[in-house]
């Protein structure tokens, strides 16, 4: 188990280091002068060439490149070039608001997804199945910016039962912050992992230990819930920990249509006004995010099924 | 001196009410009941376009800053809010120009500055204008204060601005925005010379009282401030980039003031949400085509006077704009000296002259391209622009770009048509600035030069006759238009909603003066 765990963590640097690396070409390969936009039409050309100097322009980009290592090496990801203020101290103030919101998403919408999954399964090809079917369906297929601004419209504007903007203060507020965001992120997540856990069960349901679990006469809902679920739940873990990335891309518009802070829309902000510290500095985090996620769901998949570590 | 220090003490008594009241806030899920509306508890809440970056105003990155700058700050004099540019005394009690470069002034008695930094003097003044010029402050808004050469101190309160040459500006830009701010010398000296995003000390109607990054910044009653008090305990400012989440937000009943979108324009004429209203401003930015004259496809000017007229600015105004903004006739609008009530091409296309024009200079078979940025407003522009022209024979094809690349077309030289907006500050110079022969190639993307247009432009900077100036800059618009290479289509316009209770205090242009927001 722990060569294991060093073997994918290994593999989590890799690709951290990989996606970085790609991300500074990518960005000093967009059009447009960085020291322009972010200075504005009124910098004078001794302003200008400050800011290149400070920021390491005028160096080679291998040199750039080795330079950002080096710095991040010593645990520095650079300086706003706006504020002055720690590219850490920024992205780890946003990051907190990115967390929670997916992390909620993930809770509500795994809760309700293997629950509606699950007992799809257990009544295989009754009218629940078909109802719960083309339910899941109609979630998957319903785009999240779509839920977002209706569920602004429906439970903001109209009935006004929770925020439109912002992120809240004390534990309440921000939890009545979250409940529509984390809807509008989570809702096609609840189809999804439901399909994915009816067809897992399914599977289960017809293999040797649950046949002989039904001899031994134990109920039904005993061997959904101890013996079938635990199996056919490894996939949505694993969807789950690769859905990272997809949640925090989602989290990018539902940050800018729910006014949020977060680390996506400090993402957005900072491409297009070319403040490379802050774009490598929330790229290196949620790229960590994504890759340490990954990892877990695999640590979690070997935990629950030997068979995947001696299969990787 | 008229100056006595608050501590704000914080008793027995009025420890237990806040500390009842913060408790049954946190104790009470917010939501379920109802939310909490806007502009209850003496609390403005509004919406900026962006957050703050920091609370020096020598680094003042512009409007997102200057909202709360010109809150927690005070300068020798403030715009007036209301419909016409003007100003009025802020911590100046007497300003007068004494000769075309000389400026005396005496600062009020009354103003303080927070954490025990005492009284504005006239060192603070000196202070705060001339470290934006000074080199090593590398201050963005360095061009904002001229040819201000220094301030003289004449007594604890009293001191002269003393300018290198005339400098109309001084009065509509330098004074009563950015540069004017005045900092506390003391307290930023202390801090290294620069200001973070935290302030060191204020002095206006309000204080920061905190700043939530991407979130909120909030700001509250100064409890030392002895001019007019404001009219709100407090202001929520939060930035908000989408148009639509904004008035969304505004519905919903969490903002008390917001700028919507021109699309939303005739939806809030037909009645605004919770017995708000809508007001309709004037804007100051400008937006037109341009033709690159440095490129061999726009050397001819017959062809260049074709696109002129073949261009439909009341087509343009209609779709991409919804009828919500009336056409321009120049780069400065109205209300600002210079301002032309007419254009020398009329708003609607001339397709018959175009096409006599384009007849007349003999190129067959024109292909163009046109750069646009990528907002839906300037892409509906640019195709009504290619079906118009397409009807002389012209053809244009679109090129949408993201903002850094827009912004950085300065530097493609294979640019031929593109459709621009730039932003005003109240001073027609500020214009003129981006059309000289020395921002060719920088900001002035026709690469337009004329030696005429260059000297009115220093000129008119200088003069300080209202009316030779506003002859002068009309004079320069002439000139751009006639060079074939600009075609004006809008000032666009700043339409605002804010809810029954506020009054808001608004530059002619739209733009907020947080400090004079009322309640009606």
């Amino acid at each position: 188990m722990f060569i294991y765990i060093v073997k994918r963590f290994a593999l989590a640097a890799l690709v951290l280091i990989v996606a970085v690396t790609a991300m500074f070409l990518m960005i000093r390969a967009v059009p447009g002068d960085p020291v322009s936009i972010m200075l504005g039409p009124r910098a004078t050309p001794e302003l200008k060439a400050s800011l290149i100097a400070q920021m390491a322009l005028d160096q080679p980009i291998w040199k750039q490149l080795l330079i950002y290592y080096g710095d991040l090496l010593q645990g520095d990801l650079g300086v706003d070039v706006f504020s002055g203020r720690s590219v850490a101290d920024i992205v780890f103030q946003q990051l907190p608001y990115t967390i929670e919101m997916i992390s909620l998403s993930v809770l509500w919408s795994a809760t309700l997804g293997i629950a509606l999954g699950a007992y799809a399964a257990a009544h295989p090809n009754t009218i629940i199945d078909r109802v719960a079917a083309a339910l899941s369906v109609s979630l998957v297929a319903a785009p999240a910016f779509v839920v977002a601004l209706l569920a602004l419209l429906i439970f903001a504007v109209k009935l006004q039962w929770f925020p439109a903007i912002g992120a809240g203060e004390g534990f309440w507020g921000r939890l009545n912050h979250l409940v529509l965001p984390s809807f509008a992120i989570g809702l096609s997540w609840v189809g999804y992992i439901a399909r994915l856990v009816r067809a897992s069960m399914l599977e289960v349901m017809g293999e040797n230990h649950i046949r002989t679990a039904r001899a031994f006469g134990i109920s039904e809902r005993r061997i959904v819930m101890s013996y079938a679920l635990r199996i056919a739940i490894l996939p949505v873990v694993t969807v789950i920990g690769v859905g990272m990335g997809f949640l925090l891309s989602s989290a990018v518009f539902t940050e800018i249509v729910f006014a949020r802070p977060g680390l996506g829309k400090l993402v957005i902000d900072s491409i297009t006004t070319r403040n490379y510290p802050i774009v490598m500095g929330a790229v290196l985090v949620s790229t960590g995010l994504f890759v340490v996620s990954t990892a877990l769901a695999d640590l979690i998949n070997a935990i629950l099924d030997p068979r995947a570590r001696s299969a990787d | 001196m008229n100056i006595k220090w608050t501590k704000a003490p914080m008793g027995r008594r009025n420890f237990l009410k806040s500390a009842t009241a913060l408790g049954a806030a946190a104790a009470l899920p917010m939501g379920w009941g109802g939310q909490a509306m806007a502009s209850t508890a003496g609390t403005l809440r509004v919406r900026s376009y962006g957050d703050m970056s920091t609370m020096d105003p020598a680094y003042s990155n512009g409007v997102f800053d200057e909202e709360i700058h010109a809150s927690v700050y005070n300068k020798l004099i403030q715009y007036k809010p209301g419909s016409e540019w003007g100003w009025q005394l802020d911590a100046a009690s007497m300003i007068e120009q004494t000769d075309p470069t000389h400026i005396k002034f005496a600062l009020r008695d009354d103003i303080g500055f927070t954490n025990g930094h005492g009284a504005m003097s006239a060192e603070d003044v000196k202070f705060s204008f001339e470290r934006i010029i000074a080199d090593e402050t590398e201050s963005p808004n360095k061009p904002d204060m001229g040819p201000l050469s220094h301030v003289e101190v004449t007594g604890e309160r009293e001191g002269t601005i003393v300018l290198n040459e005339p400098f109309a500006p001084l009065w509509s830009i330098a004074l009563p925005y950015i540069a004017g701010n005045i900092v506390s010398k003391a307290a930023t000296e202390a801090a290294g010379g620069r200001i973070g995003t935290d302030p060191v000390a204020e002095s206006g109607p309000y204080l920061r009282a905190s700043w939530s990054p991407k979130e909120k910044t909030v700001l509250s009653r100064n409890p030392d401030w002895k001019g007019e008090a404001p009219a709100w305990d407090n202001i929520e400012i939060l930035p908000i980039d989408d148009e639509n989440t904004a008035e969304i937000a505004f519905e919903a009943g969490e903002l008390d003031f917001t700028r919507v979108s021109l699309g939303s324009v005739e939806r809030y004429r037909a009645g605004v949400p919770n017995g708000g209203k809508l007001v309709e401003n004037p804007s100051l930015f400008y937006v037109w085509l341009g033709m690159n004259l440095d490129h061999p496809k726009l050397q001819n000017l017959k062809l260049r006077q074709a696109i002129q007229h073949a261009i439909d600015v009341p087509s343009i105004l209609e779709a991409a704009y919804f009828g919500a903004v009336a056409p321009s006739t120049g780069i400065i609008a109205p209300g600002l000296a210079g301002h032309r009530a007419e254009g020398q091409i009329a708003p609607a296309a001339d397709f018959a002259k175009a096409a006599q024009l384009l007849a007349e200079s003999g190129e067959t078979n024109v292909t163009l391209t046109l750069d646009v940025l990528n907002k839906t407003t300037f892409t509906t522009t640019a195709q009504i622009i290619q079906a118009t022209l397409a009807s002389i024979g012209i053809t244009v094809e679109i090129n949408v770009l993201e903002s850094g690349a827009f912004w950085d077309s300065g530097n493609n030289e294979n640019l031929q048509l593109i459709l621009n907006r730039f932003s005003m500050t109240p001073d027609p110079t500020y214009a003129t600035a981006w059309f000289t022969s020395e921002q060719a190639g920088i900001w002035n993307w026709e690469r337009f030069r004329n030696a005429e247009f260059d000297k009115l432009h220093a000129d008119a900077a200088r003069e300080t006759d209202i009316e030779k100036r506003a002859e002068m800059y009309a004079r320069a618009q002439d000139l751009m238009e006639e060079s074939g290479a600009y075609r004006f289509i809008t000032h666009e316009a700043t339409p605002i909603v804010h809810s029954a209770g506020v009054t808001p205090g608004l530059r002619p242009d739209g733009l907020t003066l947080l400090r004079y927001f009322g309640k009606s």
